[in-house]
């Protein structure tokens, strides 16, 4: 706490808007709960010794252009102005994330700039995925504010090594935090909101951009997400109950011809209670992906996810073919995804050729029958390219349906508007199908659970 | 910075919690705006802690709710103790009273069986409530907390409804196996917490590792910190890190060498792939923080 007096400095606890200065002079009623905490909790009268920014010589105008008196309809509209770019960005926020962030902002030191953008990171950015856009939004933000004149000049990224940051491990670009009073003055502007929009970016949290984007320009850092989605399929499948029951320790539901069975033993009384739970439906999945030269631009997603899937989910048998057909099960299982990648190419030797999905489907149904039963969800992962005979396709799709419980083709291009499934070979396969459904996206990918589930 | 942010970093800090900004004003700030904290991140990077941290800074008790697939509610808010209170009725069969007042008897508050949540809305003084690994819990659980932390009231058939005395300060961690839903998001203020940096990381072992030579705990951090560039399947954490420093100051080691490290390599790497890689690594000395 500056000592009331000390200076003729008008800007300092003024700018706080009379709330906070108040809540730190008292020390708070808040403050209270965490000065139980120890010794030296109280209010330290010394504090203010610390954010010298604020008691040194203002290096920059800004502050003093709305003559010293930033009062709290101030910070709101700071609030709405970032708020509005980073809905701009595509990340939602809430009115009661907006109050949210202006109640923080009273809470914390206005001129501790990384501060300020901890602060209102955690009430605003959600999830990870968002600190970038949050960080290059806020940075922006204070460009503007700081500069009115410059305002399309971005913040210098990583210009001043952060005394506060460096500490705080890798959240990517961050706004410099050298300490500098805050000209909340420009920031509030609505049109320096306005300025501080130049970076041509998608309108989207990069979440949801990799949701929807297209497989065929996937990069290999997309396996995390790939992986998360696997996981949520097989998490699906897992706990998919069935029909059948069974005993367990504790649930939701009483098993009374058990209970009244153990009541015997107590005199009638039922003391013990059994319970009873469906069993999970013991789904299985058998995955055969095309890895023919008309796929190649999907087919290294698309092994990502293979990859992933046979390391989330027990049950998962995985082929791959192209003019031949290889089961992959055992070189996809374990290790990291570089390692499977480098036993699959050892062990699969047609990658990128020509196509024939007929006789590799009909060399599967053949050879591996005892893989498919009525539990079992056949999925072909093709763009239906054939060169063989379609009559060849459609007779091995008509065997393994009447086997299988569910027959299901993804289809990348299913994806693309235009896409009509004219060629010969996704003719021939259609009436064999129960779903026929795209696969270009990860959206796509986890819809797969449902279409296995129902 | 703020002072009660400087505070909190140094009761953290005095709790052996080596907090940087972003956690000290994550925790500020859900201390002032009585908004629950949602921790993720990588395994073995401090989240618990946190919530164990606080509870000793504020001198209040922790009450900790560890999720798993299957948890309800019955498990995480109360129920009723059933043998009690068969017990009961038949110890009073024969006693006077009606039904209705035998019922209420039963259907009290030493039948109730309190469970983590309801104890934390109870308490005299306001706990921390570590509600810890919330992504291995059900959708439909997260659905119910959700409801119990919007408004820190519990209604009880039999008893009716139990208003917090005090708002327990809530710590929500994740390790991200499953995405939480939006609405829960929002109820909570958010932390990321990444694997530290090597300044970090060095401040954390020298404040929890006694004994400890000064070049051996940077030599075990630098090492950490490559494998971690490594991306194993399994990258050790923070925890690791202080396991093996542990591990070395017991053996009264000074310096990493690639025997030491072999024979120790247990405490760090704990995926048998992973092992053979390192192994390989090591083997080829590409290892930075062996190398001087």
């Amino acid at each position: 706490m500056r000592p009331v007096g000390a200076a003729p400095d008008a800007r300092g606890p003024d700018a706080r808007g009379p709330d906070a200065g108040g809540r730190e002079n008292a020390g708070g009623p808040d403050a209270g709960g965490l000065d139980a905490g120890g010794p030296g909790a109280g209010t330290a009268p010394d504090g203010g010794g610390a954010p010298d920014a604020s008691g040194g010589p203002d290096p920059g105008g800004g502050p003093n252009r709305a003559g010293a008196d930033v009062r709290s309809a101030d910070l709101t509209s700071v609030v709405v102005a970032l708020t509005r770019a980073l809905r701009e960005r595509g990340v939602p926020i809430t009115p009661a994330e907006s109050a949210d962030a202006a109640r923080a902002l009273d809470v914390v030191d206005l001129r501790d700039r990384d501060e300020v953008r901890l602060a209102l990171r955690a009430v605003l950015a959600l999830r990870v995925e968002n600190y970038v856009v949050f960080d290059d939004v806020f940075a922006a933000l204070f460009a503007a504010a700081e500069d009115p004149g410059a305002p399309r000049v971005p913040w210098p990224r990583g210009a001043h090594a952060s005394a506060h940051a460096e500490a705080e491990g890798a959240t990517p670009p961050r706004a410099a935090a050298t300490p500098r009073p805050l000209s909340l003055a420009g920031w509030a502007r609505p049109e320096a909101a306005d300025d501080a929009e130049p970076l041509g970016v998608p309108a989207m949290s990069p979440h949801e951009a990799l949701r929807r984007k297209d497989f065929s320009d996937f990069g290999a850092a997309e396996l995390d997400e790939v992986t998360r989605v696997a996981r949520r399929i097989s998490r699906r499948l897992a706990t998919r109950p069935s029909r059948r029951w069974k005993v367990v320790a504790r649930g939701a539901r009483v098993h009374t011809r058990r209970t009244l069975r153990q009541a015997l033993r107590t005199g009638g009384d039922p003391l013990v209670l059994a319970f009873r739970e469906r069993k999970p439906r013991r789904t299985k999945l058998v995955l055969l992906c095309d890895v023919s030269g008309s796929m190649e631009l999907y087919s290294r997603f698309l092994l990502q996810f293979l990859y992933a899937m046979q390391n989330a989910f027990a049950r998962v048998e995985t082929f791959v073919f192209g003019t031949r057909l290889s089961r992959v099960t055992g070189e996809l299982r374990g290790g990291p995804y570089a390692e499977a990648l480098e036993r699959l190419g050892r062990s699969v030797r047609d990658w990128s050729g020509g196509t024939r999905i007929g006789a590799c489907i009909a060399e599967f149904e053949a050879g591996w029958p005892r893989l498919v039963d009525r539990r079992t969800a056949v999925v072909v992962l093709s763009d239906g390219w054939d060169t063989g005979e379609p009559d060849v396709l459609a007779g091995a799709l008509a065997r393994i349906r009447r086997r299988a419980g569910k027959l299901i083709w993804l289809n990348p291009l299913l994806g693309s508007p235009g896409y009509r499934p004219l060629t010969r070979g996704m003719q021939a396969a259609l009436p064999h199908l129960d779903v026929f459904a795209p696969a270009h996206d990860l959206a796509s990918l986890e819809r797969l659970a449902h279409i296995v589930g129902s | 910075m703020r002072d009660e942010i400087r505070r909190i970093r140094e009761l953290m800090e005095r709790e052996a919690y080596v907090a940087d900004p972003a956690i000290a004003t994550s925790v500020h700030l859900a201390l002032q705006l009585g908004k629950p904290l949602l921790v993720e991140g990588p395994a073995g990077v401090g989240k618990t802690e946190i919530a164990k941290v606080l509870s000793r800074a504020l001198d209040t008790e922790l009450i900790r709710l560890q999720c798993y697939e299957g948890l309800d509610a019955s498990t995480a808010l109360y129920e009723w103790n059933y043998p009690k209170q068969l017990l009961r009725i038949k110890l009073e069969e024969s006693a006077p009273g009606t039904v209705a007042e035998k019922e209420a008897a039963i259907f009290s508050e030493p039948f109730l069986l309190r469970r983590p949540l309801l104890e934390a809305i109870t308490r005299e003084r306001a706990p921390v409530l570590l509600i810890d690994e919330i992504d291995r819990a059900d959708e439909e659980f997260e659905a119910f907390l959700l409801e119990v932390l919007s408004d820190f009231q519990v209604t009880i058939p039999e008893i009716g409804t139990i208003r917090a005395t005090h708002r327990p300060h809530v710590v929500l961690t994740s390790n991200r196996t499953r995405e939480l839903s939006d609405a829960l998001r929002r109820r909570c203020l958010y932390l990321w917490i990444d694997y530290p940096s090597f300044e970090k990381e060095l401040r954390i072992v020298r404040t929890k590792v006694e004994g400890l030579d000064e070049r051996l705990a940077a030599q075990i951090t630098g090492f950490l910190q490559s494998l971690r560039r490594m991306d194993l399947s399994r990258a050790p954490g923070v925890a690791e890190t202080l396991d093996w420093a542990r591990a070395l100051a017991a053996l009264h080691a000074a310096h990493l060498d690639e025997a030491l490290v072999r024979e120790t390599l247990g405490c760090l790497i704990k995926d048998e792939g992973d092992l053979r890689r390192v192994e390989e690594e090591l083997a080829a000395g590409r290892l930075e923080a062996l190398a001087g």
